[in-house]
């Protein structure tokens, strides 16, 4: 899930007066009640690329009675991303994950209360190199529990890796230090209730749904118990969530509730946290699966750091070869594989018209891999992005990030996470795959996707 | 040269004015980048284009 980039403050255009076109061809083999939900949480990938392959650019899918429009093509996904917030609400489209972010944060608030909403100055580019620093130490933390070789989980080591560095750098340092294991193992299972299934009805009484909602409770127990602690013992230096609970309204009222604050804080740690990790491991998968590509990336990192260099300096500066291969990850991998909008007013594309009330999408995992925009689409090929080919600057096909208003505003900030993670890993450690190179993918089941387990590597430590 | 801002993309990360103040600067109101120079002078060439290359979001464009 990606947090709405600051709302812009400019007039609302009103709708020009367009003639309705017409509907949107509808995909073939809609179950009753259900539509095409079954094949969404079993297949969405296959899902997507049978509506483009049947409809074209433009064609309606049916997520359990909700209309979905599936834009596909570099012009297509570019009107969807060009739209404004009036005519395409963001955040009305993800109005399931209310139980996940909770009441009145993200996903359920007005535009008007989201243009006062939160603008996380910690994103901004002078904080960089503090933010290297801190992951740079957490992954050195990591690796001192691994010892001299062994055998790794990836999704549950990069899992635990990215929840500290995110919550060190999005929330705070001294935040972070007052986190314990549980609280690790309880956003887990908050990620883990994402099951498309919410479309029905995101409060239906399942077994998932119910973990998500004690996983959630006793997360605002955790966060309350560490806001209450550092609002008794005030630090010197006061971070982020200590600033949002200590503002008051003209009344004297707090101004944010504990739970509201918690909900922030599940808001941001979603956008920054599976994204990254899931990144993170499939950059190394498929580095591990290209042997070729994989040893580029170890030089280029030896001769980087040979003089000693601190990895905070690097990791904001260019390594070509290991930014190659993790827009490659990304690209095959993205770790969202649907972006939506709501209709606000009539969405017109070409002779099509979708109106108010639908729901628009386009999804990276098809765009990623159109053959018109990446030749031989399938095949990791990290050297797409070198000077000359340069595939990620088709803004609107490349789109793991997405693109436009809503362009994850984390991008930069996620891609120098990643460079620090393996310029310190990497050049302490050789890995190798631990199962047959085919047996890695991704558990497609739940909204937030994760690589399905067992997902295993060995390591050991590099000569020097 | 002549800088062109495609202002859908822009997010106002202030990269731009990192790398060359004298040319970009960024609305506090608005976030979004805000052009001092339209057609900055030869000798700001070389920040001028690392401006373009590291913008996060690839909103400028740099024209001659």
């Amino acid at each position: 899930m990606s947090i709405p980039a600051e709302t812009q403050a400019g007039p609302v255009t009103p709708p020009a007066a367009v003639p309705r076109g017409k509907a949107p061809p509808v995909l073939s083999r809609a179950w009753p009640l259900l539509g095409h939900l079954q094949e969404l949480r079993k297949r969405p990938i296959e899902l997507f690329a049978r509506a483009r392959s049947e409809c074209g650019e433009i064609g309606e899918m049916n997520f359990a009675g909700n209309r979905v429009v599936l834009l596909s093509g570099e012009e297509a996904q570019e009107a969807f991303f060009r739209a404004t917030d009036e005519q395409l609400d963001q955040a009305a489209a993800y109005a399931f994950m209310a139980p996940i972010f909770g009441k009145g944060v993200l996903f359920d608030a007005t535009p008007e209360q989201r243009k006062q909403g939160l603008r996380n100055q910690s994103l901004r580019d002078s904080f960089m190199r503090g933010h290297a620093e801190v992951i740079a130490a957490e992954t050195r933390a990591m690796m001192q529990k691994l010892g001299d070789s062994g055998e790794i989980d990836l999704l549950d080591f990069f899992s635990e890796l990215t929840i500290y560095t995110s919550s060190a750098c999005l929330i705070g340092k001294e935040f972070r230090n007052e986190l314990g294991p549980e609280y690790f193992r309880v956003f887990y299972e908050l990620e883990k209730g994402t099951d498309a299934i919410a479309y029905v009805n995101p409060d239906l009484p399942l077994p998932a749904f119910r973990a998500r909602d004690r996983a959630r409770k006793r997360l605002v127990q955790l966060l309350s118990a560490v806001f209450e602690r550092r609002a008794a013992a005030p630090k010197e230096k006061r971070e982020l969530f200590d600033v949002l609970l200590s503002l008051k309204l003209p009344d004297g009222s707090p101004r944010f509730s504990i739970d509201h604050v918690t909900g922030m804080f599940i808001s941001m740690m979603f956008a920054g946290h599976h994204t990254t990790s899931g990144t993170a491991a499939w950059t190394l998968i498929e580095l591990l699966r290209h042997p070729e590509f994989g040893a580029r990336v170890v030089t280029e990192l030896d001769s980087l750091y040979a003089d000693g260099r601190d990895v905070s300096y690097q990791a904001l500066r260019e390594i070509p070869e290991l930014e190659g291969a993790i827009k490659e990850a990304l690209r095959l991998h993205p770790p969202l594989i649907l972006l939506m909008r709501k209709v606000v007013y009539d969405f017109h594309y070409k002779g099509w018209t979708v109106p108010a009330g639908k729901l628009v999408a386009v999804s990276p995992s098809l765009s990623n891999r159109m053959p018109e925009c990446f030749p031989d689409p399938d095949r990791y090929d990290a050297d797409r992005y070198k000077e000359g080919r340069e595939e990620d600057a088709k803004l609107f096909a490349w789109i793991p990030f997405g693109a436009g208003r809503h362009r994850c505003v984390g991008a930069a900030f996620a891609m120098m996470q990643l460079k620090a993670i393996f310029s310190t890993l990497l050049r302490e450690y050789a890995f190798e795959l631990a199962q047959p190179p085919e047996t890695y993918r991704n558990d497609h089941s739940k909204m937030v996707v994760q690589l399905t387990q067992p997902c295993r590597a060995r390591y050991r430590r590099r000569a020097r | 040269m002549k800088i062109r801002v495609d202002v859908d993309l822009c997010q106002g990360h202030a990269v731009c004015r990192e790398e060359s103040p004298a040319v970009f600067d960024v609305d506090s109101v608005s976030s979004k980048v805000v052009l001092k120079l339209e057609s900055p002078d030869e000798s700001l060439r070389a920040e001028v284009e690392r401006a373009v290359k590291f913008c996060p979001t690839r909103a400028l464009r740099l024209e001659g």
